[in-house]
C-alpha cells in the first residue's frame, strides 16, 4: 500500500517536471505577450503585472496579420489538398506492389536541403511570372507535405489487410473502386495524422516562404520578422504574433491529438 | 491539359503586360528609414507615376533574398538597400551593384565614400551612419562625485568606482564575433588595427593592449555573463538601471531615451564622446545602410529617379528630424533640423565625422568567418580579466588563419 502511494506520488512529480520544462516557455511567450516593453526586459521578472492589449492590436491592427493568416492558410490547404490528391494512390500503390525504390526516391527529396531546390526553381518560377503568386508558394509546400503523406500512408495501408479488397474485386469492383470504397474510409486515422503533420509542417515553413513570397503573399513565419528591425527588437509584438501562429497548430493538434498518435503506430506493427 | 496551356499562356502574357507600365520592385530593411520612406512612396507615385512595388524584411532576410535572387541571374529587383561593411565587397565582386554615374556626393562625408567606392566609381549612396559612444548615467556619476570619463585610464577607474552587485560599472559588447565592431574604436585608439595594407595586424603591440584593457575592464567590471552579451542583453540591462556606462554604436540613443521601452528618465542619460586612448582618439564612423540600384535592372532610369528622391538632402533632413542618423552633411547643418535633435548627438557625431575612422570590422569578403576568429581572442581576454598569457601566441596563430581567408579570396596584401 505504501509502496504503491510513493509510486503515485513519484509519477505525479515527474508528471509536473517534464510539464514545467516543456510549458515554461509556452508560459513565458503567453505572459510577455500581455506586457509592455519595459515589464518585458524588468529584472528580476515581473509575475505581477498590468496586462495590456497593445502587442495584439499592433497585430492585427497596425500590421494587417489577418492577410498573412489568409495566406499561410491558402497555402497550407491547397498544398495538402493537392499532396493528398497525389499522395493517398501513390501511397497505397507502394505499398500493394511494393515499390521500394520508389519510396526511397520520395524520402531522399525530403532530405534534401531545402535550399538546394530554392535556386531552380526561383529561376523557373520567374520565367514563368509566377513570382508572389500562390501557385509558386503551394508547388514549393508540396515538397514538404507530400512526401509525409506518402510515407505514413504507405506504413498505414501496409497494415490494411489485402484481404478487405480481395473480396470486392472477387465481387467485381475494380481496384479503383476496391481503394475508394473500401481502403479510403477505413484509413481515416492515418489521413488525418498525416494531413496535420504535413499542414503544420507547410505553417511552419520559413526558407521556401522567404524567397518564393513578396508582399501580397507574405506567409506567417515571416511575417513575425516585421517586428524585429535594425538594431530594435518588438519583444511584446514578436511574443504575440508567436502566439497568434501557434494558436491554430496547437488547436488541430488536440483536436486529433488521439488520431496522431494511432496513426502514426498503426504501421508499426504487421499482424 | 489544353487548359492547364491556357491558363500559362494568360499568365506569362498579363506578366509580360504589367511589365510594359512604369513600374519598379524596392527591397527595403526592416529599419526607421525604411519605414519612413515606405509611407513616404505614395508622394513618389503621385510625382512621378511610377509604380513602386516595395517589399521589406528583417536584415538577414535581405541578404539572403537578394543573395539567392541575384545568384539566379533573373532578379527583378531594381533598387535595394544594403549594408555596406557587411555584403559590398561580395556584391561588389559578383557585379551586382550598378555604378552611379551620374550622382553627386559631394554632400557625403569623405570617410563614409571610402568604403563603397571600388576603382574610381562609386556603387552605394551612404543613408545612415552610425559610430561608437559612451552612454553613461548622469546621476550615478554625479553620486560617485567623478566626471565623465575623457580617457580610458578614466573610464576604468571610474567603472571600478561605481560598480556594484546591483550596478554593473561597464559594459560593451562581449559575445565573440559581435563584440569585434564595439572593440574597434579601443584597438584604434591604442593605435592598433584589424588590418593594415590588406593584411591581418591584430597581434601587434597596440592591438593587443586593447584586447587587454577590453577583457580586463569587462571582466572586473562588467556584468554577470559578459561573453555572452551583445547589444541585445545589454540594452535590456541599461534601460533596466542595471548599468553605469556603456560604449556601444550612436544607434541605439533613441531606444534607451524612450519612456516607453525604458525605466531610467531621460534626463538621466547621457551621451559622450569614446575616451581617448594613448593615441588619441579615432571612433569608428560608418555606413551601417546605403541603396544601391541592381546591375540587371531593367529600368535603369526609373531606378535612378526613385534613387534620387530615396537618397535627397529634403529626405535626408526629414529622417534626420526624425532622429535616424543620416550620412549627408547638410542634414547636421541644417538650423530647423538640429532644434529637434540632442545636441550631445550632434557634437559627437561631428567628432566622429573629422576623427573618426571609417571602418569598425575587418573590411574583406570573408567579414563574417574573421570576426569568429578575432572573437576568440575577445572572449580569452575577458575570461582572464585581460591576464591571459596565451593572448600573444593566440593572435598569431589566428591572424595567420585570417590571411588564408584574404588569401582565398584574393584579397591578401591587396588595398
Amino acid at each position: 500500500m505504501k509502496q504503491s502511494r510513493f509510486r503515485h506520488v513519484a509519477f505525479y512529480v515527474m508528471v509536473l517536471t517534464v510539464a514545467l520544462v516543456v510549458l515554461f516557455p509556452f508560459f513565458w511567450m503567453l505572459s510577455s505577450s500581455f506586457k509592455t516593453q519595459v515589464d518585458i526586459i524588468a529584472w528580476p521578472p515581473r509575475l505581477v503585472f498590468k496586462p495590456t492589449l497593445h502587442n495584439y492590436v499592433k497585430v492585427f491592427g497596425e500590421q494587417d496579420f489577418l492577410k498573412y493568416f489568409m495566406n499561410s492558410s491558402i497555402v497550407g490547404i491547397s498544398a495538402v489538398g493537392a499532396s493528398l490528391l497525389l499522395g493517398l494512390p501513390a501511397a497505397y500503390s507502394i505499398a500493394r506492389f511494393r515499390q521500394k525504390r520508389l519510396s526511397v526516391f520520395i524520402l531522399v527529396a525530403r532530405l534534401m536541403p531545402g535550399i538546394s531546390f530554392l535556386l531552380p526553381w526561383y529561376i523557373i518560377f520567374s520565367r514563368l511570372g509566377l513570382m508572389d503568386s500562390y501557385i509558386a508558394l503551394i508547388l514549393s509546400h508540396m515538397l514538404i507535405a507530400l512526401p509525409v503523406i506518402v510515407w505514413i500512408m504507405s506504413s498505414y495501408f501496409d497494415g490494411v489487410p489485402t484481404e478487405l479488397e480481395e473480396s470486392a474485386m472477387v465481387d467485381g469492383a475494380t481496384r479503383q473502386r476496391a481503394f475508394f470504397s473500401i481502403i479510403l474510409p477505413l484509413s481515416g486515422p492515418g489521413i488525418v495524422t498525416a494531413t496535420t503533420l504535413s499542414f503544420i509542417f507547410s505553417w511552419n515553413n520559413f526558407m521556401f516562404s522567404q524567397v518564393l513570397s513578396m508582399e501580397r503573399t507574405k506567409t506567417l513565419p515571416i511575417a513575425v520578422y516585421n517586428f524585429v528591425s535594425y538594431a530594435e527588437v518588438d519583444w511584446g509584438g514578436v511574443m504575440a504574433a508567436a502566439v497568434a501562429i501557434m494558436a491554430p497548430a496547437i488547436l488541430l493538434t488536440m483536436l486529433f491529438q488521439k488520431y496522431v498518435v494511432k496513426g502514426l503506430t498503426m504501421g508499426a506493427v504487421k499482424g | 491539359m489544353k487548359r492547364f496551356f491556357a491558363i500559362l499562356v494568360a499568365v506569362v502574357l498579363v506578366g509580360a503586360a504589367s511589365a510594359q507600365t512604369k513600374e519598379i520592385r524596392v527591397l527595403l530593411a526592416n529599419h526607421p528609414y525604411g519605414e519612413l520612406l515606405k509611407n513616404a512612396i505614395p508622394e513618389f507615385e503621385q510625382a512621378t507615376g511610377i509604380k513602386v512595388i516595395v517589399e521589406s524584411l528583417q536584415e538577414s532576410q535581405l541578404t539572403t533574398k537578394l543573395t539567392t535572387e541575384f545568384a539566379t541571374g533573373s532578379s527583378s529587383v531594381d533598387v535595394f538597400m544594403t549594408r555596406p561593411l557587411q555584403e559590398a565587397k561580395m556584391f561588389y565582386k559578383n557585379g551586382w551593384y550598378a555604378a552611379l554615374p551620374g550622382y553627386d556626393f559631394s554632400d557625403f562625408p569623405k570617410n563614409s565614400l571610402s568604403v563603397v567606392t571600388f576603382g574610381t566609381k562609386t556603387y552605394v549612396v551612404p543613408i545612415v551612419t552610425e559610430w561608437q559612444v559612451l552612454y553613461y548615467r548622469k546621476d550615478l556619476l554625479q553620486k560617485a562625485g567623478v566626471e565623465v570619463p575623457k580617457t580610458l585610464a578614466d573610464l576604468e577607474a571610474t567603472a571600478k568606482k561605481i560598480n556594484s552587485p546591483d550596478v554593473a560599472g561597464f559594459a560593451s559588447r562581449g559575445k565573440g564575433a559581435a563584440a569585434v565592431t564595439q572593440l574597434s574604436t579601443y584597438v584604434y585608439n591604442y593605435g592598433g588595427l584589424y588590418l593594415d595594407k590588406g593584411k591581418a595586424v591584430f597581434d601587434s603591440k597596440p592591438a593587443l593592449d586593447a584586447i587587454k584593457y577590453y577583457g580586463r575592464i569587462l571582466g572586473n567590471y562588467g556584468p554577470q555573463g559578459a561573453t555572452s552579451m551583445s547589444w541585445e542583453n545589454i540594452m535590456p540591462l541599461f534601460q533596466a538601471g542595471k548599468l553605469a556606462m556603456w560604449t556601444d554604436a550612436s544607434v541605439f540613443y533613441g531606444q534607451i531615451i524612450d519612456p516607453a521601452k525604458s525605466q531610467v528618465p531621460a534626463a538621466n542619460i547621457g551621451i559622450a564622446n569614446m575616451p581617448a586612448g594613448p593615441k588619441g582618439s579615432s571612433p569608428f564612423i560608418v555606413v551601417s545602410w546605403g541603396m544601391a540600384i541592381a546591375k540587371k535592372t531593367k529600368n535603369l532610369e526609373l531606378a535612378g529617379q526613385f534613387l534620387t528622391w530615396a537618397t535627397s538632402k529634403e529626405f535626408a533632413k526629414r529622417a534626420l528630424a526624425s532622429n535616424i542618423t543620416m550620412a549627408r552633411n547638410s542634414a547636421w547643418e541644417d538650423k530647423e533640423v538640429l532644434k529637434v535633435v540632442n545636441p550631445d548627438l550632434v557634437s559627437t557625431r561631428a567628432f566622429a565625422a573629422k576623427n573618426g575612422y571609417p571602418l569598425d570590422r575587418p573590411y574583406m569578403s570573408a567579414v563574417g568567418e574573421a570576426r569568429d576568429r578575432i572573437g576568440e581572442l575577445v572572449i580569452e581576454s575577458i575570461n582572464t580579466k585581460g591576464g591571459s598569457t596565451k593572448l600573444e601566441p593566440m593572435a598569431k596563430d589566428l591572424v595567420r588563419k585570417v590571411n588564408e581567408l584574404l588569401e582565398d579570396t584574393g584579397e591578401y596584401g591587396v588595398y
